[in-house]
């Protein structure tokens, strides 16, 4: 590596570090802040232009900086052919456009913005054409379209500007997004990121199965970038900007960064016939289409802006051709149109800086104004033109030849024909641009008074037509450049000449069809005009905007179709999704034949299930009315319990059916204060509907179940049912599970209960204070109250009932260990107990027997449980680790102790706190709602009724 | 040996006993006078426990049999869980008590969220991760209703408890049975039981699992609760979602379907892939007719979660790597948009209207310049930061030999784009209008989202050194 390989990252990074210097140096004057952007570009030039030398013999610089390795990214440059070519070109007419903008923006334009911006973007744009790294080169292509975007976009006030920014944006961005797609599977092929190893592995690239996506992707950067049909219409709405920027981005530099890549990538992709027939077809189309509409544009710089469309057009069409002579035909017209267009373009910024309109139609006579200005704008025009002596014939030629040569779709003249099409509206608009601005009688109605600029201004265009001049007269000057850019461009050396005079060719006579016609077209242009204008013709901008706002309305359909706020439907949405889930599970894996006998069916369990069955459907269709639903939810947990007491499991069953009960009991209660029946909300199709979902989501489940139920699992049961008497000292292996296996889950567990009554209280509490308290004091109650609410008959019934449910508790209790109960049940029944003391006597009157505040009850239960777990460690034990043993009081049998029982004491309080707790607090919601407060054990009382009689007596 | 247990977990153990202790201690002293004080203790021991799991983390430990794993992947989640819920509870400070919203809870609830989501990452059994979820949940579940007396944000928690109970117990059936099949609930063992191939039984509890993970990461199509949550929720909150729970869910989905799943890639991996490509298009598509900022971000946050799936679904230590360099950058950008979303007010009162920003560049060029930047992030437009967390999942998944998800995931970003460069628009070029966002100066948030622009620029340099932590992070996961 030579020490001038390091100038290349420098070339590359200037224009980023000089961006900093414009706009800390706007104080400093205009003349300052442009100066010192020139700098920088100016010593990027020159190294450049010290390492030209070597890349013309032939050689390449490479420069190579880790940078993220991992994701194959390097900060690595080279330089050949094509680099040079471009960087030069860029830089070049950087300078130039620099020089032009300090001349053209005017006072009141933020100056130093400006041209932070441009450099920005001229290091964006040397980026991309020196980048030796693919994702390099992406990063720097869509940091041209972010400063693009600010450079269209700088003259904020002119709507137009901002229209025309942001579909700029839009069209190239997510081209540049489509690119990163193509890149990433050309990176995967070849296992490189590196560009050098992609044009290695042309061949490789070619035959694989992804070449397909990865071309397209590819050239749809390439084509929005490059303003290629059908993305030409960015373009010339891109205008609005400011003059030095069209000149700059959109003629010589940013709209060629497609092209560049499509050459860069020619190793790499071309020579396919997918690439012949998408690239070549589309330049084509670009060509002919940007022509015909440029002949019509009244608009100077839409002219212009059309022109270049074509222009692109034709080289792409080159491109696309894939030989090496299309290929140096498109590499030297990428010269020679770099040189007249940014001219022409100047020239009429000049023009509109001078005659404050860019309107063609009232324009005219100019050349006796503007004579200077005159003549620059017409030898560039000539040159667009392709008239010989003048650049643009000589690769307009070449064109035409391969053009000529090249057969389309078994078709060999269509490609001519229509070269020669473009080429013909071609000379027509420029021929246009020069009679129609400069010919002509001078007017005396320009909105300004024309005259030639200062010659800062028209020095950049004027230093352009030597080149066109130059290059037109003596070609071969172009030579080594040439040859050795399109030597990049194809990977193999090239060795062309480029000649005035090529003899009485195909191209020659079809190019004297083109100057004659256009100079036909042009004199007939007034009656075509009117023709055109009355014309329908499709505008691509309203097009553009129709799309995009029907592409929103549909979108906004649709998220309004789907995100109705409504529950329900994010409901169904959730459930169909999760069965579809189901399904592809289902469909994915293999299933082993059952293995397990089905149990034979008894008459008694049919009965049961076709009970649990009805009462299921029952429930969905009486779910209306509340109060039968809940008759009919009871049936249902009283054949779930019958289901565990057949399947051999007491505990369960045993604590189903409480736990049942208790429920039942409070809902009871809690829908007191309900309506009695539920509104339908919604119509018979949606229930429809979610019932296909349910029933599909509730077969699958049972599905899943059932082919559970028929296979042999390894369980854990056979390890409780080994270490349950060993391990906890009880037979009851539920119990011990729950009291000393899994007592850290149990003792969550009786906490979690705990919280909720406690929350329940809480919430009733604020409730209460708030309007749903002032709703129910004005409930009115659908019925009557009974007259006898506390019926002596059901008062005396649980009194006597009180102490055996209370027995019964402390013998479920007790016996728990070993037997079916516990602590849990144990809680319920008492609870039970309690309930039904409250149901027969009020709430009121119960509540003042009661000294033990409910609150209090959970606390202790919590506390309890939780110092037996603790007690362990005074034993040095783990936490919850239970002791037992055995103890022989007579007269009593001897029976055991276990520390797991005092925690079951903790599980009962905890559980019976709870359940009064949740009474408690619907109680208190009843006397918001007008329940008045007994204070009699029953309302009629034989006892307090003789006495009565016994005192009037 | 519990000793060493208890050490394992000692972040989650301080944080959550300092929760508890400070709730008790607001209850019983000034209450919600406490609230700024608690939110700024709060974020600063955040950020100490960040700086301490970043920095004393070693190795791998497990704990407790088995059931909470440290190592380097579990760090890295909680590392980024911290820092973001560290950020934005700086952010919401004053937002929140300028709106009477400022209740000493606040700062707790989201204390306790972030040891549920601790806990959810180094999660090594289900058991464990179910707790871990739950108590995220119910945290969050409360936070989103915060503003009780608004109808928008009390039905938007409502409903997300709705679909949110719902999922756990999708996810608890896709847990159950797994149990089941595999007789563990350890990962450790479901991957062993796994070696031979995946039962019926356990490919049903893995897509379960599956789909309970989708509704926390906001995937679609379990993702509806997204948008209305997002909008009904105070902005401050709102920003939360958007960031540390989206980590944590997306830690936990890549920890499970490695760690219990590493050993039968086949059986997620289109699962995983049709979730990424249903959120990237969903999101993106739904984006574009927005007109509320903070819906759209609920719809563009849906859309990253895909891409950050995408990563997930090639199913590689690469993948992951992906997905944790995707996740990291979109919390750092998504802190930084809600920053100045936070501080969108008009008349002081908080607005969400896209079209009030309008022309915001010549009111605000520094802000808007710092919104162009994080938008063109947030599009994946190089050469922000976001264009690199794109390029890590898009490679994975093509290297993953997943290439028409690549492809997919392109086009979804060109469509992302368009939304994103939208509000670039009107705050550019939009129209002149007379009512313009007030120009308040919260140095605070003005800070969070200038740094967190430059750090959109910056970081392009080495990606601040991430790429071999997620990398030593992604290895420890899945190998």
């Amino acid at each position: 590596m030579s020490d001038g390989n390091v100038f290349l990252i420098i070339i590359a990074l200037l224009p980023f570090a000089g961006a900093l210097m414009p706009g800390l140096m706007i104080r400093a004057g205009r003349t300052a802040c442009a100066s010192f952007t020139a700098i920088p570009t100016a010593l990027a030039l020159t190294m450049l232009i010290v390492l030209a030398p070597d890349v013309m013999r032939g050689e390449v610089i490479q420069y190579e900086l880790q940078w993220l390795p991992q994701l194959g990214l390097s900060a690595s440059f080279f330089l050949d052919g094509l680099g040079l070519l471009f960087a030069g070109m860029i830089l070049g007419v950087g300078l130039l456009i620099t020089l032009y903008a300090r001349f053209y923006l005017s006072g009141e334009d933020p100056m130093g913005q400006f041209y932070t911006y441009l450099l920005l973007f001229q290091g964006a744009m040397l980026g991309i054409v020196l980048s030796d790294n693919i994702l390099l080169l992406l990063i720097f292509w869509e940091l041209t379209s972010l400063s693009s975007f600010l450079l269209i976009g700088y003259w904020k006030h002119l709507p137009e500007g901002r229209q025309g920014a942001r579909m700029a944006l839009a069209v190239t961005g997510a081209g540049g997004l489509a690119m990163i797609g193509g890149m990433l599977i050309l990176g995967n092929i070849v296992g490189s990121y590196n560009l050098t190893d992609i044009l290695a592995a042309g061949d490789q690239i070619k035959a694989h199965d992804w070449y397909m996506p990865a071309l397209i992707l590819i050239l749809l950067g390439a084509f929005t970038k490059s303003a290629q049909f059908p993305f030409h219409f960015w373009l010339p709405h891109a205008m609005a900007a400011p003059t030095p920027v069209s000149a700059y981005l959109h003629s010589a530099t940013m709209v060629k960064a497609g092209v560049f890549l499509m050459a860069r990538m020619w190793p790499a992709l071309a020579g396919t016939e997918a690439w012949f027939y998408i690239v070549a077809s589309v330049g084509l189309i670009t060509m002919v289409v940007g022509a015909v509409i440029a002949l019509f544009k009244d608009d100077l710089k839409a002219l212009l802006a059309f022109s270049t469309v074509s222009h692109l057009g034709l080289l792409t069409m080159l491109l696309g051709f894939g030989t090496d002579k299309a290929a140096i035909a498109a590499v030297f017209h990428i010269i020679n149109h770099l040189t007249f267009k940014a001219a022409l373009f100047m020239t009429a910024g000049i023009v509109d800086h001078e005659t404050h309109t860019r309107d063609i139609k009232r324009l005219g006579g100019l050349s006796a104004l503007m004579p200077i200005t005159a003549v620059i704008g017409t030898i560039a025009a000539l040159s667009m033109a392709g008239i010989p002596l003048f650049n643009g014939f000589i690769s307009k030629e070449k064109m035409l030849e391969e053009a000529a040569h090249t057969v389309w779709w078994d078709n060999p003249w269509i490609i001519g024909a229509l070269a020669t099409l473009g080429a013909l509206f071609s000379v027509a608009y420029s021929l246009r641009f020069i009679f129609h601005v400069f010919g002509g009688p001078v007017r005396d109605d320009y909105p300004a008074k024309p005259h030639d600029p200062p010659f800062g201004m028209w020095a950049a265009p004027a230093l352009l037509c030597i080149p066109v001049v130059l290059i037109g007269v003596m070609p071969h000057l172009a030579e080594p450049l040439v040859n050795v850019a399109a030597g990049a461009v194809t990977g193999v050396e090239q060795n062309a000449k480029l000649k005035l005079w090529h003899g009485l060719t195909p191209a020659l006579y079809m190019s004297i069809i083109a100057v004659i016609g256009g100079a036909i077209l042009l004199w007939l242009h007034k009656p075509l005009d009117r023709a055109w204008i009355a014309a329908p013709r499709p505008e691509a901008k309203t097009i553009f905007d129709a799309l995009i706002a029907a592409v929103v309305s549909l979108t906004r359909r649709m998220t309004d179709l789907l995100f109705t706020g409504e529950i329900s439907r994010y409901l169904a949405i959730f459930v169909a999704a999760s069965v579809a889930l189901g399904a592809v599970a289902w469909s994915g894996g293999g299933l082993a034949a059952p293995d397990r006998a089905p149990l034979p069916v008894d008459p008694v369990v049919w009965v049961g299930w076709v009970l649990l069955v009805a009462a299921t459907g029952a429930v969905v269709l009486m779910h209306r009315h509340r109060f039968r639903a809940l008759v009919l939810i009871g049936i249902i947990g009283l054949m779930i319990s019958s289901g565990f007491v057949f399947l051999s499991a007491p505990d369960l069953a045993l604590t189903q059916i409480s736990v049942e009960t208790v429920t039942i009991l409070l809902l009871l209660i809690a829908l007191h204060f309900l309506p009695k029946e539920t509104p339908i909300e919604s119509g018979v199709g949606r229930r429809l509907r979610d019932g296909v979902i349910a029933l599909v989501a509730g077969g699958g489940v049972a599905a899943v179940a059932y082919a559970f139920l028929q296979r042999n699992v390894e369980t854990i049961s056979d390890y409780h049912l080994a270490n349950s008497y060993e391990g906890g000292g009880g037979t009851n292996v539920v119990n011990v599970i729950l009291v000393d296996f899994r007592g850290y889950d149990t003792y969550g567990e009786i906490i979690v209960l705990g919280i909720a009554g406690l929350i329940i209280f809480a919430v009733m509490e604020a409730l209460l204070n708030g309007p749903a308290g002032r709703r129910l004091r004005n409930m009115e109650l659908s019925q009557d109250r009974s007259r006898d609410r506390h019926p002596l008959m059901m008062v005396v019934a649980t009194r006597v009932m009180m102490p055996i449910a209370l027995m019964v508790g402390i013998y479920i209790f007790l016996r728990g260990h070993n037997q079916p109960g516990g602590g849990f049940v144990s809680g319920l029944v008492v609870s039970i107990a309690l309930l039904m003391q409250y149901m027969a006597s009020g709430f009121a009157w119960t509540q003042n027997r009661q000294r033990i505040e409910y609150h209090t009850l959970i606390g202790w239960g919590v506390i309890i449980a939780g110092l037996t777990g603790a007690g362990a460690w005074l034993a040095g034990k783990p936490f919850l680790t239970s002791a037992f043993g055995y103890v022989h009081w007579p007269p009593i049998e001897e029976f055991e102790l276990a520390t797991a029982m005092l925690f079951d004491l903790g599980v009962f309080l905890a559980v019976l706190g709870a359940v009064m707790l949740m009474l408690y607090s619907l109680s208190r919601l009843a006397r918001h709602a007008g329940e008045t407060v007994n204070v009699e054990p029953m309302d009629y009382d034989p006892v307090e009724r003789q006495d009565k009689r016994e005192g009037e007596a | 040996m519990i000793s060493a247990d208890l050490n394992t977990i000692l972040p989650e153990i301080i944080l959550a006993v300092y929760s508890m202790a400070a709730l008790l201690l607001a209850v019983y002293t000034t209450k919600d006078k406490m609230a700024g004080l608690l939110t700024w203790v709060t974020a600063a021991l955040f950020l100490a426990l960040a700086l301490w799991i970043g920095f004393a983390g070693q190795g791998t430990t497990t704990a407790f049999g088995g059931m909470i794993v440290d190592d380097a992947y579990a760090r890295f989640a909680k590392v980024v869980i911290l820092a973001s819920a560290a950020a934005v509870l700086i952010m919401s400070e004053s937002y929140m008590a300028r709106r009477d919203l400022l209740r000493f809870e606040y700062p707790l609830l989201i204390a306790l969220a972030v040891v549920g989501m601790m806990v959810m990452v180094a999660a090594g059994d289900l058991m464990a991760l179910y707790m871990g979820l739950e108590l995220q949940s119910l945290a969050l579940y409360v936070v989103a209703s915060l503003r009780r007396d608004s109808a928008k944000s009390t039905e938007a928690g409502l409903k997300y408890f709705v679909l949110g109970a719902l999922s756990s117990g999708l996810l608890l059936y896709g847990a159950s049975l797994t149990y089941g099949y595999a007789g563990t609930t350890l990962f450790s063992g479901i991957i062993e039981a796994t070696s031979d191939g995946v039962s019926l039984g356990l490919l049903f509890g893995l897509v379960f699992l599956m789909a309970g993970f989708a509704f926390k990461v906001s995937a679609a199509p379990f993702h509806m609760w997204t948008p209305d949550v997002y909008e009904g929720a105070p902005t401050p909150v709102t920003a939360f979602f958007a960031t540390a729970p989206k980590m944590a869910a997306m830690g936990l989905f890549a920890r499970v379907v490695h760690d219990a799943f590493g050993g039968s890639v086949g059986d997620w991996q289109q699962i995983v892939a049709f979730l990424s490509v249903a959120s990237m298009f969903i999101g993106g598509i739904a984006a574009i007719g927005q007109t509320d900022i903070k819906r759209l971000m609920a719809y563009s946050s849906i859309a990253h979660m895909g891409f950050a799936l995408m990563g997930l679904a090639a199913g590689t230590a690469f993948g992951v790597q992906a997905m944790l360099i995707y996740m990291a950058i979109y919390i750092a950008m998504n802190v930084g948009t809600f920053a100045f979303i936070i501080s969108m007010e008009k008349d002081g009162r908080p607005v969400t209207d896209i079209a009030s920003l309008n022309m915001y560049s010549k009111a605000e060029p520094g802000k808007a310049l710092a919104m162009l930047v994080l938008l063109f992030s947030l599009a994946g437009v190089p050469p922000m930061l976001g264009f690199f967390g794109k390029f890590y999942v898009l490679r994975a998944a093509v290297e993953g030999g997943l290439i028409w998800l690549a492809i997919a995931g392109v086009v979804a970003s060109v469509i992302g784009a368009f939304y994103y460069l939208r509000i670039v628009y009107y705050m550019y070029f939009g129209k002149d209008q007379d009512e313009a966002l007030d120009r308040n100066g919260s140095p605070v948030l003005w800070t969070f989202l200038m740094g967190s622009a430059v750090v959109m620029l910056v970081g392009v340099v080495n990606l601040f050194g991430v790429e071999p932590i997620a990398e030593a992070a992604a290895l420890a996961l899945a190998n």
